[in-house]
């Protein structure tokens, strides 16, 4: 499933790209993340909780970063497996100036498998923009809080 | 001087109520899940949630001590089951060796890979969750075009190119019938994935009797004989230590045509933990485990001369055979190649069917196996080369169909049509919607703008399969007719009737035969310990086979009687009628319940005659039958949509002779409704991944009793000559008349945008779509 | 389908299961939409409440000027409810579409409004209603509307240990015309798109319009500027189309399998017509 959209964040791009490349931050920032562990560069265990309505699963998975190109985009690798079914995004953020914040545009694939994808369908959507959403608002607070 | 007797009632070809509904609309039949036992232990399946990967490790420990856990099985444990049978054979066919539980490796979403079981069901359930699995995510492909393509995953490492199989079919000379055409048109046309949708899922209780050396096996199945001999032999059981009773069966459609490896792996543990075991299946896994339908992507060319005449037929079949041969898999689609040239007399056929592996469930019989495709296939070409050569499609119908006199009929693809008149239903049907005025009224409406649309299908069907040289496992069905010592009735017969409502046409039969009252008649099936052997009911066959057995057994039981009859009246001069032996002479009776209390009682008996009332009877049938129906759809198109709406069905339907009307209408309504869905809404969807998308009733559109649209239905009756009842099947026959008439319809309804073709299910995004580009 | 081991109780009274749910159980309604999470486990709570014998939360009543409707009403009760077919219409209207009579029977709307699914019918008539929802948790009650409640896909207002007390819908004046118009997702039934419209007219004028959205993006809304091109029009077909256009305005349309997102644009646009002309055609 293609997943594509912009979100845009009330500070300039290389805070933005800086925020976004910092384990505390991603941690802080990915909805139902419980913890994020290196096991390389760029590359972080995970493990989350995701809650949505009557909804909840617990995922073990990995984020990756690559293809860095500061301050104007990388590529994010989401991959995460639970008892009700797996993900897997992958997509590029480009990051553009924009009235003084920052245009986030991301562009990039989603897989789910498992229970979740057979009965899900109607919901993914809504829930991944939901999630992308989530994720950009807890950025945004995370940066407030630490000014 | 002979007494009159009046003859009684006949039952045949009446409207009787399904004597095997009480039990059902009650709520008091007994199906698997219904079966209570004794030490009964439950097993749930770990499936892999990947449609391609390699089983690093599994990791049982945990779920193994679990409170409540009796034993955890995997594949190593099963390895020595034998593999879960393919019972078609095609030359050159490649078959994956198809272990009940995986190996190393998984080969689509569901496969299974191991077996927890424990003492009810939801410690089962919680203990399925602990089972850890280290999976190597491998590519998939679920999709048969693309598996064909080059640098596509292959499905099994050993055979790259996705290939299952080529088969090549011809007769007449192609070539010559194309070049001698003034037009060709071609068409590529798809058959999308269906899931059969049983009310009732799968489910299997085992019950091993370690004293007896006796394995009970219920098991929800359209063929508990078949079923008996293959799974003995998967588990080294010998078959007479095996028994398999299908119990209430609550639909099959083709799905339960089938040996799955849960039947084996419920045998094999029952062995193992020496105590009775049930799995059933949910609906989630009869979703992604249980056969699916159809998945043909065809391509057709049809040669034809400018007054319509057709003198050729091309198609190349893309079979999507899913990762796995089950039982029939491979043979549907040579049906739709032996079905090809539907009702139309063209001698010239060429049929190439490619079979593909793909990471998806294995396809196999739905409802109508290979001949909707073939219909759905011809009837919609026949529309293309109409609107082409600009002819009424009724009329390039007319024109094309084998004529009356021609039957029996010798068909290119090396069938023999057995009767028909396959211009009578489409007359009949014409007639009822009243053709003529309805073009004109069609024309009105297309001045204003309206889209209405007039299709039409005119099908021919090979069902009671099957003579046994032209069919996988024996084609033949078997009856035992008993009459009581106190002249009560049963029949047993080899067909598995799981909703046909067989016990009561075979009832009927049996009791004008017998000139009994039909309440002293019971008809038993489905279990191998009570039933001589049968080959099950699939195929539109029950009836025509099984129902000819019954005649055949009732016919010999009768001589029998007559004899009996005879040497108590003392008279050679006797007939049978009413259920009475008659003396011609003194017009002294002897009636059923006084021979058979004879017959049993023994103290005399007629030369060289047994003891007892009972006769068995296996009857192979010469060919099979081709019953034929015209259906005519009308629809209406939401231009602001692209909504379909059906306001007239008719379907006028010649399956030969009718044993009992109520049950042929439940057949066609039925059938239809499973037509109407995949012409309008079901469709079982892959992602790229190989995930079914529409792996719950959620997401997956089964029609409803508020989609249905009212079926006018209506007959005609051409009887065949190949058994002596004069019926052909009609079990199948509602689905495959259907999809092409609704097609034709709605692509009649967009002519006037330009539209040609549509593929199914004809959502109305697709048609808005088209619409919207007419427009612009 | 065999859910996780759960702790199930029916409390005698609305404190109980409050104090219940403040330690964390989770309320169970009609079950059409959390048993069956729980039976694929999606969902593992570990202790239901059920709110289904609690005689305070069931019930339908007017007072004054408004229709009080208690959580646990099914859509049974409302699609037939006297009360409600009097006095607000819509929302009976609304209850007939959703499912099918198995559903109805069961399901409540205190269930529907917390469980938010996107899609559901609900949510489009009491936007255009412009309902209010009251929510009780173990010490305190507070009103909240129904804008405010419908937050995201499957979020609402509902902090944890609160539960939907009841839904208060105004009484409908008399010469309001009303219509739900949906497209209904042939599997599930659920509203690929559904519009739910009121319009009132004086002096051959359209006063009023509220038209509530739902199918169409993460939540249900109130299409405004569609409401507004309205005002102050007779109603003629072009001004119903040209402010049908505007429904899905700026909006995020969701997309799945049954509905592209420009599908689903479009079949708006077209049901709000549609809703508009029947409302119409139904007012005074
Ligand atoms: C086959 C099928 C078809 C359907 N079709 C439609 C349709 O066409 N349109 C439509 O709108 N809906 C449809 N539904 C959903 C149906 O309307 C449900 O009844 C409804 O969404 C949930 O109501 P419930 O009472 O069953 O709630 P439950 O399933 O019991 O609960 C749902 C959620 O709400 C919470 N909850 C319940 N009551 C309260 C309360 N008073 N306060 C706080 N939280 C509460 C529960 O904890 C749970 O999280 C369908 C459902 C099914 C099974």
């Amino acid at each position: 499933m293609k997943i594509a959209g912009s979100y845009t964040v009330p500070f300039p791009p290389e805070r933005a790209y800086e925020m976004m490349q910092d384990p505390d931050v991603l941690a802080r920032s990915i909805p139902g993340c419980e913890s994020l562990e290196k096991i390389g560069e760029n590359e972080y265990r995970m493990k989350m909780k995701m809650v949505l309505a009557s909804l909840s699963g617990a995922f073990e998975g990995k984020v990756r970063l690559a293809d860095q190109k500061p301050p104007s985009s990388f590529r994010m690798v989401v991959e995460g497996s639970g008892k009700i079914g797996f993900v897997k995004g992958d997509g590029l953020l480009t990051l553009t100036p924009k009235d003084g914040g920052t245009e986030v545009a991301y562009d990039g694939d989603a897989q789910v498998g498992g229970t979740m994808a057979a009965v899900g369908q109607r919901l993914i959507d809504a829930t991944a923009k939901m999630m992308i959403k989530r994720f950009f608002e807890n950025l945004r607070s995370v940066e407030v809080s630490s000014r | 001087m002979a007494t009159t007797i009046t003859k009684p009632e006949t039952l045949v070809g009446k409207r009787i109520r399904r004597r095997e509904d009480p039990r059902l609309i009650t709520g008091t039949a007994t199906y698997v899940d219904d079966i209570k036992m004794p030490g009964m232990h439950y097993a749930t399946i770990v499936r892999s949630p990947h449609a391609a990967a390699r089983i690093r490790s599994i990791n049982t420990k945990k779920a193994a001590a679990h409170k409540g856990v009796i034993a955890v099985f995997t594949g190593k444990d099963t390895q020595k089951v034998g593999p879960v049978p393919c019972g078609a054979s095609l030359p050159g066919l490649r078959v994956p060796h198809h272990h009940i539980l995986a190996m190393d490796r998984v080969y689509f979403a569901g496969h299974p890979v191991a077996v927890v079981v424990a003492t009810d069901r939801y410690v089962a359930a919680d203990a399925a969750d602990l089972i850890e699995v280290d999976w190597d995510v491998l590519p998939a492909v679920a999709d048969p075009e693309k598996a064909l393509a080059k640098g596509a995953p292959a499905v099994h490492p050993e055979w790259p190119d996705n290939v299952a199989f080529n088969y090549h079919q011809e007769g007449g000379n192609v070539e010559k019938a194309f070049s001698e055409a003034d037009v060709v048109v071609k068409q590529r046309i798809t058959s999308q994935r269906l899931i059969p949708t049983a009310m009732e899922t799968r489910g299997v209780v085992a019950d091993w009797r370690p004293a007896d050396r006796q394995l009970n096996l219920y098991s929800s199945t359209q063929i508990p004989h078949l079923m008996r001999t293959l799974v003995a032999q998967m588990l080294g059981l010998e078959e007479n230590r095996l028994r398999v009773v299908a119990p209430e069966v609550g639909g099959g459609f083709g799905s339960k045509l089938n040996v799955y490896a849960e039947e084996a792996l419920m045998g094999f543990v029952a062995m193992k933990i020496q105590q009775p075991v049930k799995w059933i299946e949910s609906r989630r896994e009869n979703f992604l485990c249980t056969i699916h339908g159809r998945g043909h992507v065809d391509h057709y060319e049809v040669a034809a001369k400018r007054d319509g005449t057709i003198l050729g037929i091309k198609l190349h079949i893309i079979q999507d055979l899913g990762a796995y041969h089950q039982l029939l898999t491979p043979a549907i689609p040579t049906l739709s190649v032996l079905m090809m040239p539907g009702l139309y007399k063209t001698q010239n056929v060429r049929a190439d069917i490619v079979g593909v592996f793909t990471n998806c469930v294995p396809t196999d019989a739905y409802r109508g196996a290979g001949r909707p495709e073939a219909t759905h296939g011809i009837e919609r070409m026949v529309d293309v080369l109409a609107a082409e050569l600009k002819m009424d499609p009724a009329e390039i119908r007319l024109k094309n169909f084998v004529t009356k006199e021609q039957f029996p009929f010798p068909t290119a693809t090396g069938l023999t049509y057995d009767s028909g008149d396959y211009a009578a239903p489409l007359k009949k049907a014409l007639d009822i919607v009243d053709y003529q005025n309805l073009r004109n009224e069609q024309a009105q409406a297309r001045k204003q703008g309206k889209l209405m649309g007039i299709g039409m299908s005119t099908y021919g069907e090979i069902c009671a399969f099957g003579p046994s040289p032209a069919t996988p496992a024996g084609g033949w069905e078997s009856a035992t007719v008993k009459i009581d010592p106190t002249g009560k009735v049963t029949v047993m017969t080899g067909a598995s009737p799981h909703g046909q409502g067989e016990e009561t046409t075979f009832a009927q039969i049996a009791a004008d035969e017998l000139g009994v009252n039909i309440d002293d008649i019971l008809v038993l099936h489905g279990d191998t310990a009570v039933v001589q052997y049968g080959i099950g009911t699939f195929g539109s066959r029950s009836t025509a086979v099984g129902g000819t057995a019954v005649y055949f057994a009732l016919q010999d039981l009768k001589a029998k009687i007559k004899k009996f009859g005879a040497m108590l009246l003392g008279s050679d001069d006797v007939s049978f009628s009413g259920g009475q032996v008659i003396c011609n002479k003194t017009g002294k009776s002897k009636s059923i319940q006084e021979i058979a209390a004879a017959s049993y009682r023994a103290m005399k008996l007629p030369p060289n005659t047994e003891p007892g009332l009972i006769s068995t009877h296996f009857w192979e049938p010469p060919n099979f039958t081709f019953p034929f129906g015209a259906h005519i759809v009308v629809t209406d198109v939401d231009r602001d949509t692209g909504a379909v709406a059906v306001r007239r069905y008719v379907a006028v339907d010649d399956c030969g002779n009718i044993l009992n009307p109520l049950i042929v209408d439940g057949q066609i309504h039925g059938g239809v409704a499973q037509g109407l869905g995949q012409a309008l809404w079901e469709q079982a969807v892959y992602d790229d991944n190989g995930q079914l998308v529409t792996g719950e009733l959620m997401d997956y559109a089964v029609p409803k009793a508020h989609m249905m649209p009212r079926i006018e239905s209506d007959h005609t009756t051409t009887p065949t000559s190949v058994n002596p009842l004069g019926v052909k099947g009609v079990g199948e026959a509602g689905t495959i008349g259907c999809s092409p008439a609704v097609v034709n319809s709605v692509v009649d309804a967009l002519a006037p945008l330009g539209v040609k073709h549509l593929d199914m299910p004809m959502t109305p995004e697709t048609i808005w779509k088209l619409i919207a580009r007419s427009k612009s | 389908m065999i859910p996780q081991a759960f702790d199930y109780t029916a409390p005698k009274s609305l404190d109980e299961a409050l104090g219940l749910l403040a330690k964390g159980a989770k309320p169970l309604a009609g079950g059409m939409s959390l048993i069956p999470m729980m039976k694929l486990r999606l969902a593992a709570p570990d202790h239901l409440v059920d709110l289904r014998r609690l005689k305070d939360l069931n019930y339908i009543r007017e007072q004054g000027a408004a229709v009080h409707i208690g959580a646990t009403a099914t859509h049974y009760d409302v699609e037939n409810s006297a009360v409600v077919r009097g006095k607000c219409p819509l929302l009976a209207e609304t209850a007939a579409h959703i499912g099918d009579v198995q559903v109805r029977n069961m399901g409540t709307i205190g269930g529907s409004i917390a469980h938010n699914d996107p899609s559901a019918d609900y949510p489009a008539a009491l936007q255009a209603l412009e309902a209010k929802v009251v929510l009780k948790g173990a010490k305190s009650e507070r009103t909240v509307s129904v804008a405010d409640f419908f937050v995201d896909t499957f979020t609402t207002a509902l902090e944890p240990g609160e539960i939907i007390r009841e839904v208060i819908v105004p009484v409908e004046d008399s010469g309001t015309g009303t219509s739900y118009q949906k497209v209904a997702q042939p599997a599930s039934g659920f509203a690929i798109v559904g519009i739910a419209v009121r319009v009132r007219k004086s002096g051959g004028k359209i006063g009023m319009a509220r038209i509530g959205v739902t199918g169409l993006a993460n939540r249900s809304y109130r299409a405004a500027a569609a409401e507004k091109a309205l005002e102050g029009k007779a109603g003629s077909a072009t001004e119903i189309q040209n402010a049908a256009s505007l429904v899905a305005e700026r909006v995020d349309v969701n997309s799945d399998l049954h509905a592209s997102a420009d599908y689903r644009r479009h079949l708006a646009v077209v049901y709000a017509a549609r809703a508009l002309m029947a409302a119409l055609a139904r007012s005074a």
